[in-house]
């Protein structure tokens, strides 16, 4: 188990090295605006385009520069200084990490235990009406954007703007150690809009997967057997959950792309708002330092499952 | 039917009432006739053009800004999106008030005294102001030597310096040290010698924020930083500063990148000093959020602004349910179609002028969000520009010549007579080359492309569109000559301050052209308008300039150079208990120094 580990962790390295040179190509071969010339106002004057290339150290051959960013990040663990701020971009990820940090784990919280209750329910009430009502529901927040989503949720339960002023609105995030209360009713909304698609994705999966494991032969046995209705569940519960479980790992890129969005509707200065504006100014360092940062949370929450799934099945091991 | 001298009469008399009206409280006297401002002020709405500049003092003002600063460097800045930041904390050597164009004197005691041959300006420098903590001492003409000197420093990087200062002695030379061209006298004198008779333009270049002082002894360190971080530590003049610590370290404390700047009180501004009057005690800024949950926090808020341009979509809102609360400022800049002139099929004037004739002008406006945020274009010069009525006010230039500008919604039977004029007898264009157009894929550029794209097909050309986001658009295609777009379809200019000079020169002259960056999209590349241009930059006086820059305008309608279709108004919303006022010289952002609480 541990040299499984181990090969895990080695490739998953490899593949972080992989997404580190494809990042770097992909914001300059992509048809995006030189950050000099967008820094030189706008008459820019070709000297001066000039001069900030070398503060910027664009003057260097593209190989050059992908070196010297590869071997910071490697080396050092240093993505380099945002073009604007010129603040470190690890300080400004660091900074914004316990926000999206914040959204990101209530929203999977809430995602895993919404989206397999839902599941389980409708699974043991199938074809009844709180069955289809609750399908229907996660038909529609799969359908849903979460930027949509998110400004319904606004203009509906915001207390600043919506018609029902029930949760703290968009800008009212504050720190967990600051407000603890304050801090959990600004996220309420958030975690919701952003748990429900991969929820509505879990609960029709879980749906799906448990009706088929209710009527296998073991099943049918354990109840002749006289065993009771609740721990014949959990045993089909434990059979069913399975394949989700690799799943688990591709969601948490959707999960990362969707806080994205909503930390940008409800205003919270997370990483998710520092990659949206780092865009919008072609701020490689920044662009790049946060898409390396989701990829490395990708690639660990893959390899969490392979080791979840090895332990729960030896012959993925095994092979 | 009534005509459109009837229309403007009644629209200017409005305005002008309201104008007056407004003057009851104040002691400036907005000058918005004479640049045409009054004229596109749209009736109903709050405008920088007649708000008035009374208020009550005390409070604090929140404001909402979806984006970042980008420099709030006073040698560095160049974004209207900064300015109110800047302009509230930083005094140049002169100002705009909020509701004018006419440069007033700031850190200057008085007009600048130019030579009558042109080539030497200089200005007294008022007694008394002070720089905030940690700085403290008194402001003096080397401070803005250094300010001015500092641009030339590759790590500071003014992005207009040798746009606007080209003619101070030794600028080419000029590297942060020392200018040759800038002396000090004296502590409250500074004298700029030029080695062209361009000295009222010079003069008018002042009222930039490259010239408000910083202190040299100070700031000598950041600046040797790559890049300068002088901004994380800079020293304010202005009635308001960046929150600081005792370092004087704003970083973090007064400015936290991306998330909130906070201005406070310069406990060392001297009001005696200074025609602001600054009512405000503080201005808490937060960063962050989209713009439709902003629009409806700020029109269901009370002491707080949104600083940004507001889209249709919150235009639209406040228009039906919270007229009040949103202020239109007229002078948002031009928008208009860029033809290649050089190379192309557009480099035929009859395929220009049938582009012109057949556009529906007014289409792009409603595109735009119709006429309460934007007036169809009929020439370059737009309303607030020195010049602007001296080249036709709303008509434009006027005769048969101009008969492709006759008509907005656009007329295919004169677009019809000038394909046939460039040599294509059916009335339609039949050459094989197909015509790249390059626009922007957010809205509204991306529907004025669509638009522009159509109106080329309905003329025969063959198009091959392509949407791109807006910077790229002017970085990668339309500002770099060798792709050889033909059209782009939505590009614009804002002036940098009310000479015409810096609307016209840099974007149609043919010696501005550049292989990249290159803002004369067209390629206009006219020896007759080159010629016009060059004597017009060495006018002095305003009524001159402005006659002389007017007709290179009518110039350049009559050659074509391009097809105007927006003389832009920005909108600006603010909440139910907030007296705003914007500038009228800024695209209409918010004037800290002037806005107060109700």
């Amino acid at each position: 188990m541990i040299r499984y580990i181990i090969q895990r962790l080695l490739w998953g390295v490899v593949l972080l090295i992989v997404l580190a040179v494809l990042i770097f190509i992909l914001f300059r071969v992509l048809p995006t605006a030189n950050p000099a010339l967008l820094r030189a106002g706008r008459d820019p004057q070709p000297k001066l385009v000039k001069e900030i290339e070398v503060v910027l150290g664009l003057n260097k051959s593209l190989p050059v520069q992908c070196w010297d960013y590869l071997k910071e990040i490697f080396l050092h663990f240093d993505f380099g200084y945002s073009y604007y701020s010129q603040e470190s971009v690890r300080s400004l990820i660091a900074e914004d990490l316990p926000e999206t940090l914040s959204l990101t784990v209530g929203a999977g919280v809430l995602w895993i235990v919404a989206g397999l209750s839902v599941g389980i329910v409708s699974a043991l009430r199938r074809h009844s009406f709180l069955d289809r009502a609750l399908m229907g529901g996660a038909l529609v927040a799969i359908s849903a954007p979460e930027f949509w989503l998110g400004l319904v949720f606004l203009f509906l339960f915001a207390s600043d703007i919506g018609k029902f002023k029930i949760f703290p609105g968009a800008g009212s995030y504050v720190g967990l150690t600051s407000d603890p209360w304050k801090w959990f009713t600004s996220l309420i909304m958030p975690w919701i809009v952003l748990a429900s698609g991969s929820a509505a994705v879990f609960a029709r999966l879980m749906r799906g997967s448990l009706s088929e494991t209710m009527n296998e032969d073991y099943i049918r046995t354990a109840r002749a057997k006289g065993l009771k209705e609740r721990d014949v569940v959990r045993q089909g519960v434990r059979a069913a959950i399975n394949p989700i479980v690799t799943l688990f790992g591709l969601e948490v890129g959707v999960l990362l792309g969707g806080a994205i969005l909503v930390e940008v509707v409800f205003d919270i200065p997370g990483i998710g708002e520092l990659f949206y504006k780092a865009i919008q100014t072609s701020d490689f360092p920044v662009t790049q330092g946060t898409v390396l940062l989701g990829s490395m949370f990708i690639i660990i929450a893959n390899i969490v499952v392979d080791v979840g799934y090895a332990y729960l099945d030896p012959r993925v091991r095994y092979s | 039917m009534r005509s459109i001298r009837t229309i403007l009469a009644i629209a200017f008399a409005g305005s002008t009432a309201l104008a007056l009206a407004a003057c009851g409280s104040s002691s400036s006297e907005p000058s918005t006739k004479a640049t045409g401002a009054s004229l596109v002020s749209t009736p109903g709405y709050p405008s920088p053009a007649t708000e008035s500049l009374g208020g009550k003092r005390g409070g604090t003002l929140e404001v909402l800004q979806e984006s970042d600063f980008e420099h709030l460097d006073p040698g560095t800045t160049y974004a209207a999106l900064d300015y109110p930041v800047v302009f509230a904390t930083q005094r140049p050597l002169y100002s705009n008030k909020p509701n004018s164009t006419e440069p007033t004197p700031d850190m200057a005691a008085g007009p600048p005294e130019i030579s009558a041959n042109n080539k030497t300006i200089t200005v007294h420098i008022k007694e008394g102001i002070h720089f905030s903590p940690p700085v403290n001492r008194e402001v003096t003409s080397e401070d803005v030597a250094y300010a001015i000197e500092r641009g030339a420093n590759p790590d500071v990087a003014n992005p207009y310096l040798k746009t606007y200062f080209n003619s101070l002695e030794g600028i080419n030379q000029a590297d942060g040290g020392p200018i040759k061209g800038i002396e000090t006298p004296n502590k409250h004198e500074i004298v700029f010698h030029l080695d062209e008779a361009k000295g009222f333009f010079v003069a008018e270049a002042l009222v930039l924020p490259l010239t408000a002082a910083v202190p040299k002894e100070y700031a000598e360190k950041y600046d040797k930083n790559k890049p300068s971080n002088y901004a994380a530590y800079e020293v304010a003049t202005g009635p308001y500063m960046l929150k600081n610590d005792a370092e004087g370290k704003v970083l973090g404390i007064g400015y936290v990148p991306g998330k909130s700047a906070t201005l406070v009180r310069n406990p060392n501004w001297n009001p005696k000093t200074d025609f602001r009057p600054a009512y405000l005690n503080e201005i808490d800024i937060k960063i962050g959020g989209s713009e439709p949950v902003i629009d409806r926090q700020v029109l269901e808020g009370t002491t707080i602004v949104q600083n940004e341009p507001v889209p249709q979509s919150g235009v639209r809102l406040a228009a039906e349910h919270y007229k009040s609360q949103m202020d239109i400022s007229p002078g948002g800049g031009n928008r208009y179609v860029a033809l290649d002139n050089k190379v192309g099929p557009f480099a035929n004037i009859d395929l220009r002028k049938a582009v012109w004739a057949a556009l529906d002008r007014v289409a792009l406006n409603k595109e735009r969000g119709g006429e309460v945020v934007s007036t169809v274009a009929t020439h370059f010069l737009y309303p607030t520009i020195n010049g602007f009525e001296q080249a036709g006010g709303l008509k434009g230039p006027a005769g048969p010549q101009f008969d492709y500008n006759e008509h907005p919604e656009g007329d295919m039977a004169i677009a019809e007579k000038y394909i046939k004029l460039a040599g294509y007898p059916s009335g339609k264009y039949t050459g094989t080359q197909t015509v790249q157009v390059v626009g922007a894929s957010s809205p509204p550029e991306k529907e004025d492309a669509e638009v522009v794209n159509q109106t080329l097909k309905n003329l025969g050309f063959n198009t091959k569109l392509t949407l791109v986001e807006v910077s790229t658009m002017y970085a990668k295609y339309c500002g770099v000559p060798k792709e050889e777009i033909d059209v782009c379809p939505d590009v614009g200019w804002v002036a940098d301050f009310a000479d015409p000079q810096t609307v016209l020169d840099v974007t149609f002259a043919g010696k501005s052209i550049e292989p990249v960056g290159n803002v004369n999209f067209g390629q206009v590349d006219n020896p007759k308008i080159n010629r016009a241009i060059a004597a017009a930059e060495v006018v002095q006086g305003k009524e001159a300039r402005g006659k002389a820059w007017a007709k290179i305008d009518d110039e350049l309608v009559e050659d074509a150079a391009a097809v105007p279709f927006d003389w832009e108004k920005t909108a600006r919303l603010e909440g139910k208990d907030v007296h705003g006022v914007a500038m009228l010289w800024n695209e209409g952002a918010w004037d800290y120094s002037f806005t107060s609480l109700k």
